[in-house]
C-alpha cells in the first residue's frame, strides 16, 4: 500500500472520528452527570440537522450554513433543557430512574422522529456545504468541507472541556455530577444544572447533525445510526474521564476507515461490533478507565 | 430574652412511610454553640438533612432568623403509594433557599466531589453567598485555620485523608458565609491527632462568634466545644443540659437510659 | 403440630382460570379474522414482555436482549424451515434452542457488567446480529428480509384456515405454557435465588448463590419462550424482516413491560392487551398514532411509575381495607349479643388517639385485669377468663385497632406495638382502672411488655405465647421455631388457605365452637399485620429486657410446651428478676393459646398468680 493512500484513509478516519466524538460526548456527559442514558440523543442529531437544513436552505450558501450553525444548536439547547423537566425530573427521587428514563427517552425519540416526518416529510435532504473544492497540502488534496468539519469539531470539544473545567457553571455541573447531595448543600439548583447538561448535550448533537447533514443525505429515521455509533464509542472508551469517549471515537473512526478500505463496506460494521464485544470481554469498563461515574 | 436564631417547633419527619423523628423542639440563640448527642441510627442526621432541605418535613416548623424556611402546615398523607407525587407537589423546603439564608450544613462523612481539586471546590463554594461582603476576609481566615489545605490545593478530593476532607467541607461551608454552621460528626473516623487539630479549628471558629450546632459521638470532645447540650434519643429530644451541667461519658450513659423509665 | 409451608398457594389462581377460559371461548364471539389477528399479536407481545420481565424484573438485569432472542427465533425459523426445509414444528423448537444458546453466549460478556453497561452490550449484540443477518443476503434476503416462510399445518389442516383459528389456539397454548413456566420458575428454589440476588446481592452471594451462574440461568430461562414465539410469529406472518431489530419494536415491547409493571408477570400480559388493542384502535391516524401512543406511555410512566400491576395491587388494598371495615361494622351492628354471650360483659367503644376501640368491661371489682389479644385475633378469645375471673376482678379486654369490632386505624400512626401500648394506657386511664394487671397473648405480650416498660401504671404484667427478645432481629430465630408463621404473621394478604392455616395454628383447635376466633383472621386489617411487623425493629427491645431482668414489676409467664411457634426452652433459659414461681409456668396441652385450650389449668394458675400479688 502506498503512503498516500494510507494518509487519505487516516484523514478520513480522523474526520469520521471527530464527528463520532461530537455525537458521543453529549451522551457520555449526560450519563456521567445525571446517571441516565439518553436514547433520544440520536434524534437530537436528526432534529438538529433538519432545523439547520430549514434555515440554511432558505438563506442559501455559506451565510445560510452559518445561520444554521447558530440556530440549530440554540433551538436544540432549549428543547433539551425543556425535555429534562418532562422526561427525567419526575423520577428524581425514584430508585428506578435508569430504567424509567430509558423508556421515556425512547418514547420521546419516537415522538421527535414522527414530528420530523410530519413537518419535513419522508424525502431525503442534504444541507448545502459552505465550502467547496479541495485544499492542497504537501502534494495531497483534501476536501475542504472535511477539514472544516474536523477543525470545528476539535474547537467545540475544546470549548466544552474548558467550560466544564474552568467556568463557574461548568464546575457546578461537575459538582452536581459527582455528589448530588453535597451540591445541593452548597446551594446549587441541581435540577437546573441537570437540565443545562441535557441542553448542552443536545446542542452538540445539533452541530454534529449539521455536519453529517452536509456530508450525507438525511431522512427522518437517520437518528438511529448516530445513536448506535455513540453507543459503540461509549462502550469502547468508557466514561471514566471527559476525554475517554473522545479518544475512543477517533479509534472507532480509524478502525472504520481502515476496515472499509480493506474488507469492504459490508463487513465494516460487523468488524466494529465484533471488536467491541472483544473489548467488553477483556475490559468491560471500556478501554480508558473504570466504571466510576465522574466528569 | 433575645430572639432565637434557629427555632425548631414540633418538627417530625422521615422517609415516607417510615417516620424517623417526631416532635423535635430546639432553639439556638445568636452567638451560641449547641451540641446534639445521641446514639447512632436514631435520626439525628435525618433531622439535620431535613433542616438543610434534603428531606421534606412532615409536620412542624423551622424558623431561621425569624423567617420560616418550610411551607406551612402538615404534609398530606398519600392516598396512593405509587402515584408520582413529585410532579404535583412542591418540595416543602428548598435546599437552595436554606443555603441563601445562611444555614449551612456540613454533612457527615462527606465525600464532597471526589474528582475536583481543593481549589476548585473552594472556588465554587462562595457562589451560594451571592456576593455577600467579607468573602475575601473569610478566605484569608480559612488559610489561617487550615494551613494544610494550602499545601494540598491542587490535589483531588479523593486523594485526601479523612481529616483533610473534613477540613475542605468545613472551609467550603464557611465560604458560603453562614449565619449558622451545622457540623455533623466532624471527627468521625479520625485519628486522635487529627481530632485535636480539627477541634482547635472548630474552637477558633466558635471564638469568632459564629453560632454552631455540633453533633458528635465523643461526649468529652463535644462538651469542650459547646455552651448547651441536647440529648437525642429514639427520634426526639429527651433532655437539655446547660454549660454548668456538662456530663462526662458515664453520666451521659445513665442519663440516656434513665430517660426511658 | 407440624406447620406445613403454604407458599405454593395464592389468590391468583381462579382469576387466571377465568381469564384463560374467556380467551378460550373468545373466538366463538370474535369470528372475524382481523380481531383474531389482534389477539394473536397480543399473545406474542405478552410472551416476549413477560419473559423479558423474568430477567429484567425478577432478575434485576437491565437488558435489551429479548428482542434479539425473538429475532433469532424468527430468522432461525426462516432459515431452518425455508432454506434447509425441515418440518416447521421442529424448526420452531430448534430456533428457540438457538435463541437459548445465543443467550448463553451473550451472558459471558454480561457476567461482569453492571447497570447501564448491560443495556449497552445487549443493544450492541442485537446490532451485531442484525449486521450479520443483513450481510448474508443470499440466505436472509438482506435488508428486504425473507418472505413466504412455510405455514404451520396439522396433517393437511392449515392453521390459518377458518379465520386463523388454529393460530389463535396455538398462540394461546404457547402463552399458557410460558406463563405456567414463569409461575413455576419464580416459585422454585432457583427463582428465589434469582430474586435474592436482585434484592440483596452481597448477602445472597455470601449465602452461596453464585451470581454468574444465576445470570446465565436467568438469561437462558428467559430466552426460550421469546425464541419460540419468534418462530411462531415467523410461521404466522410468513415474513422475517430486519424491522424486528428496530427501536420502534423495542419501544413498544419495553413500554408493555413497564406500563404493565416489572416483577409481576401478569402486568405485562395485561398491558400487552391494552396497548396492542389501543394501537389498533388508533390505526387510522397514521403518524399521529405513534405520537399519541408514545406520549401516552410517557404520561403513564411519569404519573404512575409502578405500572398496571401496582395499580391492581393498590385497588386490592383499597378493597381489602374497606372489606375488613365493613365486616367490623356489620359485627358492631348485628352481632353484639353473640359477643355478650361469650364475655358476659358490657361492650363499649372508647375513643383514643389511636382510633376508636371496642372494650369489653365487667365493671365490678376493685382490682382489674386487662387482657390484650394477639395478632389477627379478637378480645372474645378470653371468654373463659371473663367467666372465671369476673367474680372477684374487673375483667377488661380490648380489641386492638384493625382487629375485632374496633375501627381500622391509620397504618402509619396506629399500627405498631408502641401505639397499641399507648392505646391500652389511654383505655386504662379512661376507665379509671387503678394499677391493673396486664395480660398479653402473643403479639399482645409485646404490647403488655411495652406498656410496662414505658412506665404506665400497673400492678403486674403477664404474658403467654410470647418470647422476650433483647436483640432484634438476632433473637427472633432463637425465640421462635423457624416456620413460615413469621412471614404469614406479617403478611398483608392471606390466601384462603393461608388464612385457614394461620388461624388453626394460632387458636390451636379446629372445633366448630372456636370458628369465631379462626374467623377473626378474615376481619383483621391486613395493613395492621404488615405495619406492626415491619415496625418491630423500632421497638426499644433492651428496655423490655431490662424491665424483666430488674424485676421491679411482678411478672408471670404461662406457656404451652407444645406451642407451634415459640421456643419454649428459650423462654425458660432467659433470666428474669421477679418471675412468679421462679420460672415459666408450663400448661400441658395449651398450645399457643393455653388460656383458651386449657382454661381450667390456666385459670387456676393465673388466679394463684393474682393472689400472690395481694
Amino acid at each position: 500500500m502506498e503512503l498516500e493512500t494510507l494518509l487519505y484513509i487516516l484523514v478520513s478516519g480522523l474526520v469520521l472520528g471527530g464527528l463520532y466524538a461530537l455525537m458521543a460526548i453529549g451522551l457520555s456527559v449526560v450519563w456521567t452527570t445525571i446517571g441516565v442514558f439518553n436514547f433520544a440523543h440520536g434524534t437530537f442529531v436528526a432534529l438538529g440537522a433538519y432545523i439547520a437544513w430549514q434555515v440554511s436552505s432558505s438563506l442559501g450558501g455559506a451565510p445560510g450554513f452559518l445561520l444554521g450553525a447558530v440556530v440549530a444548536p440554540v433551538a436544540l439547547f432549549m428543547i433539551g433543557y425543556a425535555l429534562h423537566y418532562a422526561l427525567v425530573k419526575p423520577f428524581e427521587r425514584n430508585p428506578n430512574i435508569v430504567l424509567l428514563s430509558v423508556i421515556t427517552t425512547l418514547a420521546a425519540a419516537s415522538i421527535i422522529e414522527s414530528m420530523i416526518q410530519l413537518i419535513w416529510g419522508p424525502r431525503e435532504k442534504q444541507i448545502e456545504a459552505p465550502v467547496n473544492g479541495n485544499l492542497e497540502f504537501a502534494g495531497l488534496s483534501f476536501s475542504a468541507q472535511d477539514i472544516l468539519t474536523f477543525v470545528v469539531t476539535l474547537f467545540i470539544l475544546a470549548a466544552l472541556a474548558w467550560f466544564l473545567k474552568r467556568s463557574r457553571t461548568g464546575r457546578a455541573m461537575r459538582a452536581a455530577a459527582q455528589n448530588r447531595e453535597a451540591a445541593q448543600l452548597m446551594g446549587f439548583n441541581v435540577t437546573h444544572l441537570y437540565a443545562l447538561t441535557i441542553g448542552i448535550a443536545a446542542a452538540t448533537a445539533a452541530i454534529a447533525g449539521l455536519f453529517i447533514g452536509s456530508i450525507r443525505f438525511i431522512n427522518p429515521t437517520f437518528g438511529v445510526d448516530p445513536l448506535m455509533k455513540s453507543l459503540i464509542v461509549v462502550i469502547f472508551g468508557g466514561v471514566a474521564h471527559f476525554t475517554s469517549p473522545i479518544l475512543a471515537a477517533f479509534i472507532v473512526g480509524l478502525i472504520e476507515a481502515f476496515s472499509v478500505y480493506f474488507f469492504g463496506l459490508y463487513w465494516a460494521p460487523s468488524i466494529l461490533f465484533g471488536l467491541m464485544i472483544i473489548v467488553l470481554l477483556i475490559k468491560p469498563e471500556g478501554l480508558f478507565g473504570f466504571q466510576r461515574k465522574t466528569l | 430574652m433575645t430572639e432565637s436564631l434557629l427555632e425548631i417547633r414540633h418538627l417530625s419527619g422521615g422517609y415516607p412511610p417510615v417516620q424517623v423523628f417526631r416532635n423535635v423542639n430546639l432553639s439556638l440563640f445568636p452567638g451560641e454553640s449547641v451540641g446534639l448527642f445521641g446514639p447512632n441510627g436514631h435520626g439525628k442526621t435525618s433531622l439535620m438533612k431535613t433542616l438543610a432541605g434534603l428531606i421534606d418535613p412532615w409536620d412542624g416548623d423551622i424558623l431561621f432568623g425569624g423567617k420560616r424556611l418550610n411551607l406551612p402546615g402538615k404534609m398530606k398523607t398519600r392516598l396512593s403509594q405509587h402515584l408520582n407525587y413529585d410532579i404535583f407537589r412542591r418540595r416543602r423546603i428548598d435546599p437552595a433557599s436554606v443555603v441563601r439564608e445562611g444555614l449551612i450544613y456540613v454533612m457527615q462523612g462527606n465525600l464532597l466531589f471526589p474528582e475536583m481539586t481543593v481549589d476548585e471546590v473552594l472556588a465554587i463554594a462562595p457562589s451560594a453567598a451571592g456576593g455577600r461582603p467579607g468573602i475575601q476576609q473569610m478566605q484569608k481566615q480559612i488559610h489561617a485555620l487550615f494551613p494544610r489545605l494550602k499545601e494540598r490545593r491542587n490535589s483531588k478530593i479523593r486523594f485526601l485523608s479523612g481529616g483533610e476532607r473534613q477540613m475542605v467541607s468545613i472551609a467550603a461551608g464557611l465560604l458560603a458565609m453562614p449565619r449558622l454552621l451545622i457540623l455533623d460528626e466532624p471527627t468521625l473516623g479520625l485519628s486522635p491527632k487529627m481530632r485535636l487539630e480539627l477541634g482547635a479549628a472548630i474552637q477558633a471558629i466558635r471564638e469568632t462568634g459564629l453560632p454552631l450546632l455540633i453533633i458528635d459521638q465523643n461526649v468529652e470532645f463535644l462538651c469542650s466545644l459547646i455552651d448547651r447540650l441536647y440529648l437525642f434519643d429514639h427520634g426526639t429530644i429527651t433532655r437539655e443540659l446547660d454549660s454548668n451541667h456538662m456530663p462526662d461519658h458515664e453520666q451521659i450513659m445513665s442519663l440516656m437510659f434513665e430517660s426511658h423509665a | 403440630m407440624k406447620y406445613d409451608p403454604p407458599f405454593q398457594r395464592t389468590n391468583g389462581f381462579p382469576p387466571v382460570l377465568i381469564l384463560f377460559g374467556i380467551m378460550l371461548f373468545l373466538p366463538m364471539i370474535l369470528t372475524d379474522t382481523y380481531s383474531r389477528h389482534i389477539l394473536i399479536l397480543v399473545m406474542i407481545y405478552a410472551v416476549i414482555a413477560s419473559n423479558w420481565d423474568l430477567s429484567l424484573g425478577y432478575g434485576g438485569i437491565f437488558n435489551f436482549a429479548h428482542m434479539t432472542f425473538f429475532a433469532i427465533g424468527l430468522y432461525g425459523y426462516g432459515l431452518l424451515a425455508k432454506v434447509i426445509g425441515i418440518n416447521p414444528w421442529l424448526a420452531i423448537l430448534l430456533a428457540a434452542l438457538v435463541a437459548v444458546a445465543f443467550a448463553a453466549l451473550l451472558s459471558i460478556p454480561i457476567l461482569k457488567l453492571e447497570g447501564v453497561y448491560v443495556i449497552l452490550v445487549t443493544i450492541a449484540a442485537s446490532q451485531l446480529v442484525l449486521k450479520l443477518i443483513v450481510s448474508q443476503s443470499d440466505y436472509t434476503g438482506g435488508t428486504s428480509g425473507m418472505v413466504l416462510l412455510p405455514r404451520l399445518t396439522v396433517g393437511d389442516y392449515k392453521l390459518n384456515s377458518d379465520g386463523r383459528i388454529g393460530y389463535y389456539y396455538a398462540g394461546l397454548f404457547l402463552l399458557g405454557l410460558s406463563t405456567l413456566f414463569l409461575y413455576k420458575f419464580n416459585r422454585s428454589a432457583l427463582g428465589r435465588a434469582v430474586k435474592a440476588l436482585r434484592d440483596n446481592k452481597y448477602y445472597a452471594i455470601s449465602r452461596g448463590v453464585s451470581e454468574p451462574r444465576m445470570r446465565l440461568v436467568t438469561l437462558c430461562a428467559s430466552a426460550f419462550f421469546p425464541g419460540l414465539i419468534g418462530g411462531f410469529y415467523g410461521s404466522y406472518v410468513r415474513v422475517a424482516s430486519p424491522d424486528v431489530f428496530g427501536l420502534g419494536f423495542l419501544t413498544i415491547t419495553l413500554s408493555i413491560l413497564l406500563v404493565g409493571g416489572v416483577s409481576s408477570t401478569w402486568g405485562p400480559i395485561l398491558a400487552a392487551f391494552l396497548i396492542t388493542v389501543l394501537a389498533e384502535l388508533l390505526g387510522d391516524y397514521g403518524i399521529w398514532r405513534d405520537i399519541s401512543i408514545a406520549a401516552l406511555i410517557i404520561l403513564v410512566i411519569i404519573l404512575y411509575p409502578g405500572g398496571l400491576f401496582a395499580a391492581v395491587q393498590e385497588l386490592w388494598n383499597f378493597a381489602d381495607k374497606n372489606k375488613t371495615a365493613l365486616i367490623a361494622w356489620y359485627r358492631r351492628q348485628y352481632k353484639a349479643n353473640a359477643r355478650k354471650e361469650l364475655t358476659g360483659a358490657e361492650e363499649k367503644m372508647i375513643e383514643t388517639r389511636h382510633g376508636t376501640v371496642a372494650v369489653a368491661d365487667t365493671k365490678t371489682g376493685a382490682k382489674s385485669i386487662v387482657f390484650i389479644h394477639g395478632n389477627s385475633s379478637c378480645k372474645e378469645i378470653f371468654t373463659h377468663q371473663f367467666h372465671y375471673f369476673s367474680d372477684h376482678y374487673r375483667v377488661v379486654a380490648i380489641d386492638l385497632p384493625g382487629h375485632g369490632v374496633s375501627y381500622n386505624g391509620r397504618p402509619e400512626e396506629d399500627y405498631s406495638v408502641q401505639s397499641y401500648a399507648q392505646m391500652v394506657a389511654e383505655v386504662v386511664q379512661k376507665l379509671d382502672l387503678v394499677d391493673p394487671v396486664i395480660f398479653g397473648w402473643s403479639l399482645g405480650g409485646y404490647v403488655a411488655l411495652e406498656y410496662a416498660a414505658a412506665g404506665y401504671p400497673l400492678t403486674a404484667v403477664s404474658i403467654s405465647g410470647t418470647s422476650p427478645v433483647s436483640v432484634f432481629p438476632d433473637d427472633m430465630p432463637k425465640g421462635y421455631i423457624p416456620s413460615p408463621h413469621m412471614e404469614l404473621a406479617g403478611k398483608r394478604f392471606h390466601s384462603r388457605y393461608e388464612k385457614q392455616k394461620y388461624a388453626l395454628n394460632t387458636v390451636g383447635t379446629d372445633k366448630p365452637e372456636a370458628k369465631m376466633f379462626r374467623d377473626a383472621v378474615w376481619r383483621t386489617d391486613g395493613r395492621a399485620r404488615e405495619y406492626v411487623f415491619s415496625k418491630l425493629k423500632t421497638i426499644d427491645w433492651p428496655r423490655q429486657t431490662r424491665l424483666l431482668q430488674q424485676g421491679n414489676i411482678p411478672f408471670a409467664m404461662l406457656n404451652g410446651p407444645e406451642d407451634p411457634f415459640i421456643n419454649h426452652s428459650y423462654c425458660q433459659s432467659l433470666k428474669y428478676g421477679n418471675i412468679w414461681t421462679g420460672n415459666v409456668i408450663t400448661i400441658k396441652g395449651g398450645g399457643h393459646a393455653p388460656f383458651f385450650m386449657k382454661p381450667v389449668q390456666f385459670n387456676h394458675q393465673f388466679r394463684m398468680f393474682l393472689k400472690s400479688l395481694e
